[in-house]
């Protein structure tokens, strides 16, 4: 729908507009927004999943700020880290890995860069199969790598043939992308990136929202607001 | 070839991976003409791989090393082109596909390499779908390559190398992991591009697939070029000699049919090892396995063969709990294991997979042997003794075990597998991409196995392999076993190849 370039300002001026925001109805109509937008796009699902591995993180967090500062800055706090990750979120559900590369190119970045970077991150589900398939053989052979305690005492078995298989297909790919002309001068792009009226539109409209805010806070409200505000400078 | 200008020009080239090490290669002289179709063979460790790397720069530019003599491409010689200024000349396909996939989508895939040659966006759209077509590929575009069967990732390797339309294309082991059919489909596709004036270099040790297509025939051995002509001429007697796959005349059904498979059968009345009782398995919607049941008995070899993705390795990984069944039953000695641990199910069976590095963290042979059983309490020096001797790791044992040639660390991981004393061991795809010395290693450790009375399983779609060995055959198709019984009972019915129904055809070569 956006050129990678305009979601990619979006989700930070987003991410700067939870930053400053208080109190915390505001934080959660923004996490509510968001909801809607993953619902909308279909990735509420796996937005679950994801939410189990971020909620003791985010835990944590509100935790240590309710313990060094007082209980409702630890709530703010903790919202406003799961509302924030939450943008980045939609941004890498909404966003390949290789348009976002690509798009970063156009923006001056280095080709190598660029495609090291989308390349490693599409690369991740294929580490994960590799780690399953080392964890069957080694539990296939008798070692105790299933969940626990004893685990813990054979991770060598996991994690030595994880890294050896890593560093071998590292070198694998390598070797086929110089054979495909990896680094050679004078690429050209299939897709187009450019940056349409839409996208200017849109990152407009998020810019004025953000002076919007923060005129409001440290304007209007902004004796009663600093309170809370200090937690992310 | 007379007459026509050489395209690729080898002259005196030695090669060494490290500057210390031995030359792999050692003063090869080698003309080829463009549009030839020449077949390089030899065994595992004859030079073949490191010489196909050679012709496209890969050697010496992306792997150092020590380098003599000259290679020149199209007139340029490797040494001042890099592999960049050649990738368009020469194009590589590697042997293992899934390892040089590196795109989102197929049609990523092949965009990476016309993208690289700087084409216009419309000429990179037509050639992917030209390519595509050609190929038969077109709905597989907007697939991941990395969701693909081996067959279907390697038509992708292919596709992405011949859409860039290099003078010659070379292929490293293309038939390693084919079953018969993709073997066959890919065999066309490469007449196809012949046809089209392309050069077609393949490194093979599985003549059946390669030689009727090859026009010339190089055989090297031990990094030296022995033979060099067409393939009738090379394809003497003594061509043995050299650790190549030849298929018999007329196809290895009617050959092996009247040799008895070197186990014997399972006594009639012995209660069975392991019962797959109406096995199922259901996976992201899909049956996988369908309504499976047989049963192994103490003392056999059986044979589980069907063609890739026919559920083979999907079935085996329910012999020790790696998989559950969705519905149905395992037996271990008439105990379900449903709920037995997959690591306490490893003192019963012993399981190799078909690539062993996934294993291995151990820094000595020795160790890697001994760790699962020492993790089992069931460490037994003297059986470990044993196995070392059986599987002739004696000059191994304290070297790294990733650092072992293919065979090897198949070797060293079919001890580890056995190293608790298993009731049965498992070996999936064993001899895969190896050549007909390690089969026939192989074959003996088998026999030395039986005479101890060791049950074994072969997951595999190597036919030649299977009858030699296996007393029975289960015929995987679809999930579901078609035909069971003797290899000479399963086959007797074929004439000349066994019926499709049994989702075997017969095919030079022996593999399914």
């Amino acid at each position: 729908m956006f050129d990678p370039r305009t979601k990619l300002g979006i989700s930070t001026i987003a991410a700067a507009g939870i930053v400053i925001s208080d109190p915390l109805w505001m934080v959660g109509g923004a996490w509510l927004g968001l909801l809607l937008l993953l619902t909308g796009l279909g990735h509420l699902q796996s937005y679950a999943r994801w939410l189990l591995l971020v909620l003791p993180m985010t835990l944590f967090f509100g935790l240590v700020t309710a313990w060094s500062v007082d209980p409702g800055a630890g709530i703010l706090a903790g919202s406003k880290l799961l509302t924030l990750t939450t943008v980045f979120f939609v941004f890498f559900a909404s966003t390949l890995p290789e348009d976002l590369g690509n798009a970063l190119v156009k923006a001056g970045m280095p080709y190598t860069v660029a495609f090291t970077m989308s390349t490693a991150l599409q690369f991740v589900p294929v580490i994960g199969r590799k780690a399953r398939d080392i964890l069957d053989a080694q539990r296939a052979r008798g070692i105790p790598v299933e969940a626990g305690w004893a685990a813990l005492k054979h991770y060598p078995a996991f994690l030595v043939p994880l890294l050896l298989q890593s560093f071998q297909l590292a070198e694998s790919l390598a070797e086929a992308m110089e054979a495909r002309g990896f680094g050679r001068p004078g690429r050209s792009f299939l897709t187009e990136y450019r940056l349409g009226a839409r996208d200017w539109a849109a990152l407009g409209v998020s810019a004025a929202a953000l002076a919007a805010l923060v005129s409001v806070k440290y304007g209007l409200f902004a004796s009663a607001s600093g309170k809370f505000s200090s937690f992310f400078p | 070839m007379k007459g026509r200008k050489p395209f690729i020009q080898i002259q005196g080239l030695r090669y060494a991976y490290r500057k210390d090490g031995p030359w792999i290669l050692d003063g090869i002289d080698l003309n080829v003409p463009a549009g030839e179709s020449l077949l390089v063979a030899g065994a595992s460790g004859s030079g073949k791989s490191t010489l196909a790397r050679a012709v496209n720069g890969l050697i010496p530019h992306f792997y150092g090393g020590r380098f003599e003599g000259d290679v020149i491409i199209g007139g340029i010689s490797t040494r001042q082109g890099s592999v960049a200024d050649l990738f368009d000349q020469v194009g590589m396909v590697f042997q293992n596909p899934e390892a040089q996939l590196f795109n989102r989508s197929v049609f990523r895939e092949i965009a990476f390499g016309l993208e690289s040659l700087g084409l216009p966006r419309r000429e990179i759209r037509r050639r992917i779908h030209e390519i595509a077509e050609e190929m038969e590929i077109v709905h597989l575009l907007d697939r991941s390559p990395h969701s693909l069967s081996g067959g279907e990732q390697q038509m992708v390797c292919l596709s992405a190398i011949a859409a860039l339309r290099p003078r010659m294309i070379v292929l490293d082991e293309p038939f390693a992991n084919l079953d018969s059919d993709n073997a066959m489909r890919f065999r066309r596709t490469l007449t196809h591009l012949r046809r089209a004036g392309m050069g077609v270099l393949v490194c093979e040790h599985r003549l059946g697939h390669a030689a009727d297509d090859a026009g010339r025939m190089v055989i090297l051995d031990r990094g030296r070029k022995i033979m060099d002509g067409p393939p009738a001429e090379v394809m003497g007697p003594g061509i043995d000699a050299y650790g190549l796959e030849t298929a018999p005349p007329g196809g290895w059904v009617q050959a092996y049919e009247i040799e008895t498979p070197a186990f014997r059968a399972a006594p009639a009345k012995a209660s069975p090892l392991m019962t797959i009782e109406k096995v199922s398995f259901r996976r992201d919607g899909r049956t996988v396995l369908d309504d499976v049941s047989f049963s192994v008995h103490p003392g056999e070899c059986v044979a589980i063969v069907g063609p890739n993705g026919a559920g083979k390795t999907t079935l085996l990984k329910h012999f020790n709990g790696l998989l559950r069944p969705s519905s149905g039953r395992v037996l271990l000695e008439g105990r379900n294991i449903r709920k037995e641990k997959v690591s306490r199910l490893a003192r019963h069976v012993g399981m190799a997979f078909q690539n062993p590095t996934g294993q291995f963290f151990k820094l000595s042979v020795w160790d890697e042997i001994t760790v699962a059983a020492r993790a089992m309490n069931r460490y037994d020096p003297a059986w470990i003794d044993e196995l070392v001797r059986l599987f002739r790791l004696e000059t191994l044992t304290s070297r790294p075990p990733y650092r072992l040639s293919d065979g090897e660390k198949k070797r060293v991981a079919f001890a580890a597998a056995l190293s608790a004393r298993p009731d049965l061991l498992v070996l999936d795809e064993p001899t895969s991409g190896q050549d007909r010395s390690f089969k026939e290693a192989l074959g003996g450790f088998l026999t030395a196995l039986q005479a101890r009375g060791q049950t074994v399983v072969l997951v595999t779609h190597d036919l030649d392999f299977a009858a030699r060995y296996a007393c029975r055959w289960l015929v995987l198709k679809d999930g579901r076993i078609t035909t069971a019984g003797t290899p000479r009972r399963v086959c007797r019915p074929l004439g000349d190849g066994v019926p499709d129904s049994a989702g075997i055809r017969q095919r030079a070569g022996g593999h399914v």
